[in-house]
């Protein structure tokens, strides 16, 4: 990859995937991994890139997508398995933000199925209905639904850790 | 009174130090985990594999005497070769820029359909790889030997293609074994080790189907 495409590309929207990848990750070198793989996989699809849309959204685009099929390396002998389940200590990942209340959030979003964890996302980065629908290639008239859901379920998991 | 998930967001956010990006280490050369090229490396290691692989049996098979087994391998494996070819060029269409339905489902079509050809291949491949094996056993030196003693422990009338009756049961009876299970046992080797893969890819189907209607 060029170091520029990277530089100029990628990490002025750092902050997209950092925030994408803390959501489906779990430790941090898993984060690690899957913001390098977000990268590359940016980087690779670069010439898909049709315009329609602005970098951001093809970028969140990327990371739902590559967080959504990424193989999480559990060993077993010499092959390589995936999971897809949180073991129960890491949900409370509590510092991997400075911000206790971010922290305290994402440990209830990591409660979450992946898919209302992608919705729940793209709702609090202040997408609207039509984009987080487009984004998800979901029905907008049911994301209002969906994130009212999200959102009491998010509060009550919140509400029980206080 | 609490604060709600939405400026929890917002205010927690502003002065967040850990949103610097983490350390890059030799990304231009990184092995990806997507699993999309990860089937699409194993597909292209498949491809120089078997024609390696078929060479290398081609000139064993010939210098122990056997050149039509190996010339009869080369052709079982010529059709995996084309099959891998195929579900390569195949991946190639699975955009990671697509929506997450789009490519959800994408990736699930194109990973159900490449299997489904896979599986539909190994129900032929591998009983016609036992016959061929069998075959060349009996027709050889050392199994006309070791059909001879037989013969003496378990003497019979019955002959076809003069081979005893059994022999020949027992061939045709592990060939119609092997075809009946050569299927499931690439779904179970399958299912080992991207088992739940698939099964958190349905869910991911459900989830995202139910918000689309």
């Amino acid at each position: 990859m060029g170091s520029d495409f990277y530089q100029l590309s990628i990490l002025p929207f750092a902050g997209i995937i950092i925030k994408i990848c803390r959501a489906y990750t779990n430790s941090q070198e898993d984060f690690e991994d899957y913001y390098q793989e977000v990268c590359l996989q940016i980087w690779r699809s670069k010439d898909n890139f049709n315009q329609e849309s602005e970098w951001s959204t093809w970028i969140y685009r990327i990371s739902l997508n590559v967080c959504l099929t990424y193989l999480k390396r559990r060993k077993t002998g010499d092959k390589e398995i995936v999971s897809d389940t949180l073991p129960e200590e890491a949900v409370d990942d509590s510092k991997a933000f400075a911000s206790d209340e971010i922290n305290e959030l994402y440990s209830a979003i990591k409660h979450l199925s992946e898919t209302d964890r992608a919705v729940i996302l793209l709702y609090l980065e202040e997408k609207t209905y039509e984009e987080i629908a487009d984004i998800i290639g979901s029905n907008s008239n049911n994301i209002g639904v969906r994130i009212k859901r999200i959102k009491d379920r998010l509060n009550k998991l919140i509400n029980q850790r206080d | 009174m609490t604060k709600s998930i939405e400026t929890m967001w917002k205010t927690g956010f502003v002065n967040e130090t850990n949103l610097t990006a983490p350390k890059v280490n030799d990304l231009y050369n990184r092995k990806s985990q997507n699993i999309v090229d990860k089937l699409q490396n194993m597909f292209a290691i498949n491809i120089k594999a078997i024609l390696g692989g078929s060479v290398i049996m081609l000139i064993m098979m010939s210098l122990i005497g056997a050149p039509f087994l190996g010339l009869y391998i080369l052709c079982l494996l010529i059709p995996l070769m084309v099959i891998a070819k195929k579900e390569l060029e195949k991946s190639v269409n699975l955009s990671k820029g697509q929506s997450s339905y789009d490519y959800i489902m994408s990736f699930d079509k194109w990973l159900k359909d490449s299997i489904e050809t896979y599986a539909r291949y190994y129900k032929i491949f591998y009983p016609m790889f036992f016959l061929g094996m069998a075959i060349q056993g009996v027709v050889s030196n050392a199994g006309g030997k070791l059909i001879a003693l037989l013969v003496e422990v378990l003497p019979t009338d019955i002959f076809i293609f003069g081979q005893p009756y059994y022999l020949i049961a027992a061939i045709v009876i592990l060939t119609l074994v092997f075809a009946r299970y050569a299927e499931a046992l690439y779904h179970l080797d399958l299912n080992i080790v991207y088992g739940r893969q698939f099964k958190k890819l349905d869910e991911l189907i459900t989830d995202m189907e139910e918000l689309r209607k």
